[in-house]
């Protein structure tokens, strides 16, 4: 599995086997304990897995990828649940997705104005 | 406070004790996991029954694999013990399937196991997240062994991360209501 670096056909993979593997495994059994958890686990869960995906594909990503893992993604608290402060916590979140748009907006049409 | 020297260095590990999420990759030393699991043994069960099973490993290839089956595990484990409970033997004692019950007793194993840690310096998280029926695989479980919880084991490493949230301090007295 390769998983490339922008649009660019020969650019080196960001991703190897081993780590895709570990990420899918998982999502798969997150999926499965997530039935039995509380349900302010789901956003843990997923965050945790952006945070290993990022952590797996910074040291060969671009610089400005390799900058956003670093900043938005790396800020938000490992453990952080919404139960106390939901609405902090929300917007913590709603500001790492304008983030992330704004990363991929000017990764994948970086000519639009 | 009433009772001995010996007493209160109990208390004190009581009190002092903390989930460790974040472990150095300094290997646990055979010794200091057995002796976790040997205070384990000693740790209280209904009726004296045992049902519960402790499998240990500190092989770095299989706790690779454990974690990535055991989404609730984010530290790095150089060692791990998981609590199973043996079912077949359950039942032979009259417990239903889905007895509640015998969780109790993963309860007081995991407790056990968490202050021996204490006790020798080693840092331990318990781990519930995880897919029992991939555990079973990994671990090779003998049939009917249920994995209930894991025990990560490791060096405690200087930086941790934050606690899951902030709150203010419970005290006993939060905790109990009296009665006449």
């Amino acid at each position: 599995m390769e998983i490339r670096k922008g649009q660019d056909p020969v650019s080196p993979p960001v991703l190897d086997e081993d780590q895709a593997l570990e990420l899918l495994a998982y999502l798969v059994t997150a999926a499965r304990t997530q039935i039995d958890e509380a349900a302010e686990y789901g956003p843990l869960r997923l965050l945790t897995a952006a945070r290993r995906l990022g952590a797996a594909i910074a040291p060969r990503a671009s610089a400005a990828t390799a900058e956003f893992v670093a900043g938005p993604l790396a800020a938000v608290p490992e453990l952080a649940v919404p139960r106390d402060g939901r609405e902090e916590y929300t917007a913590g979140l709603d500001e790492l997705c304008r983030a992330l748009a704004g990363h991929l907006t000017s990764h994948f049409a970086p000519d639009t104005p | 406070m009433t009772g001995t020297p010996e007493g209160k260095a109990v208390l004190d590990a009581i009190r002092s004790r903390r989930v460790v999420r974040a472990v150095t990759d300094e290997p646990v030393a055979r010794e200091d996991l057995e002796t976790v699991l040997d205070a384990g043994r000693w740790a209280p069960t209904a009726g004296n029954r045992h049902l519960q099973r402790f499998v240990a490993t500190d092989d770095p290839t299989t706790l690779r694999v454990l974690r990535m089956v055991s989404p609730g595990m984010l530290q790095h484990p150089t060692a791990a013990i998981t609590i199973c409970t043996d079912r077949p033997r359950a039942a032979a004692f009259g417990f239903p399937p889905d007895a509640t019950g015998l969780h109790v007793d993963v309860g007081t194993a995991a407790a056990t196991l968490l202050l021996a840690a204490h006790a020798i310096g080693l840092g331990a998280g318990p781990v519930t997240s995880f897919s029992r029926a991939a555990v079973g695989v990994v671990l090779r479980l003998p049939a009917g062994w249920v994995p209930e919880m894991i025990v990560c084991l490791g060096h405690p490493a200087p930086v941790t991360p934050a606690p899951m949230r902030a709150r203010p301090r419970l005290t006993w007295r939060d905790l109990t209501t009296w009665v006449p």
